[in-house]
């Protein structure tokens, strides 16, 4: 795995629990569909590990809630949603990531030297 | 793809996972799967790694969701390798020692000391000091040796059990 990638996962999977529960919180997916989600933002590191084992800790958790339903055409799909923890959970993480951002920022701002492209 | 949620539920069904959880997460993923191979996106980009060792990603969702014992919840497995190697080491050790005291042919611990000499053959000299006396058989190395032998079975099997209860390790 070329570095940048693998930097990417790296920094990814401190906070892929916060996105999934950003992108169910938005409207409630089941896991091919996060996964969508998160690539269409950009986030393209997500299969490295895949996002099952996570959800699962999240339910276990009581971060998320689960139920049945047809998807689009398809067979019954089982759909997450945050449920009140999961929604604190989220907003605390989200104000520990924008803190952590800023420290990093930071520290980087004043780095002029640019990957020629 | 139908194979690698095969493998899943023989993995499930090895953990001892209940069949209606087993089932719930097989058709999940199969869901998933016929989805993603549908939109062109092979099992490879959607899974990851994990779609080239699909038990490590079967027992690593089943331990993440709390229906099979956690890495972290197996504190005695995991915090066992240090002092099982120590164990394990130190009546090897034991072993070797007993076995070099006997093999020697020597008895070189003393069961008990005297300050006088044995009963009828008077005092000992001036500044004779002590004598040391080893049983003939020399029961203390063969406790030793014994001792050390049962440590050693004893280390050997909670090895074997350690290896076949090794949790997969969990990725993020």
């Amino acid at each position: 795995m070329a570095l940048g990638a693998q930097r990417g996962t790296e920094l990814l999977r401190g906070v892929l629990d916060l996105c999934l529960l950003a992108v169910m919180d938005q409207e409630p997916a089941y896991g091919y569909e996060m996964t969508k989600r998160l690539r269409e933002r950009g986030l393209e590191f997500v299969g490295e590990g895949s996002i099952y084992p996570l959800l699962g800790r999240l339910e276990r958790e009581g971060l998320v809630e689960t139920y049945r339903a047809a998807s689009d055409g398809g067979p019954p799909r089982k759909y997450y949603r945050p449920s009140s923890s999961g929604r604190l959970a989220l907003a605390l993480g989200v104000s520990e990531w924008r803190a952590a951002r800023d420290a990093v920022d930071a520290v980087l701002a004043p780095v002029k030297i640019e990957v020629a492209t | 793809m139908n194979d690698f949620v095969e493998q899943c539920r023989r993995e499930w069904r090895r953990l001892g996972v209940s069949d209606p959880l087993a089932e719930e997460m097989a058709t999940e993923l199969a869901s998933d799967l016929s989805e993603a191979e549908a939109e062109g996106v092979s099992a490879q980009e959607f899974l990851g790694r994990s779609a080239f060792d699909p038990a490590s990603f079967a027992a690593t969702w089943a331990a993440e969701r709390g229906i099979v014992p956690s890495p972290q919840s197996q504190g005695v497995t995991q915090g066992r390798p240090v002092s099982l190697v120590a164990f394990t080491a130190t009546a090897a050790i034991a072993l070797i020692v007993a076995a070099v005291l006997l093999l020697t042919g020597e008895p070189k611990l003393t069961l008990r000391t005297h300050t006088s000499g044995p009963a009828g053959f008077g005092p000992l000299p001036s500044g004779g000091g002590q004598v040391h006396s080893a049983s003939a058989a020399a029961p203390v190395e063969w406790i030793f040796l014994v001792l050390s032998i049962v440590a050693l079975g004893f280390a050997a099997r909670l090895w074997a059990t350690r290896g076949r209860s090794q949790p997969p390790t969990a990725p993020a």
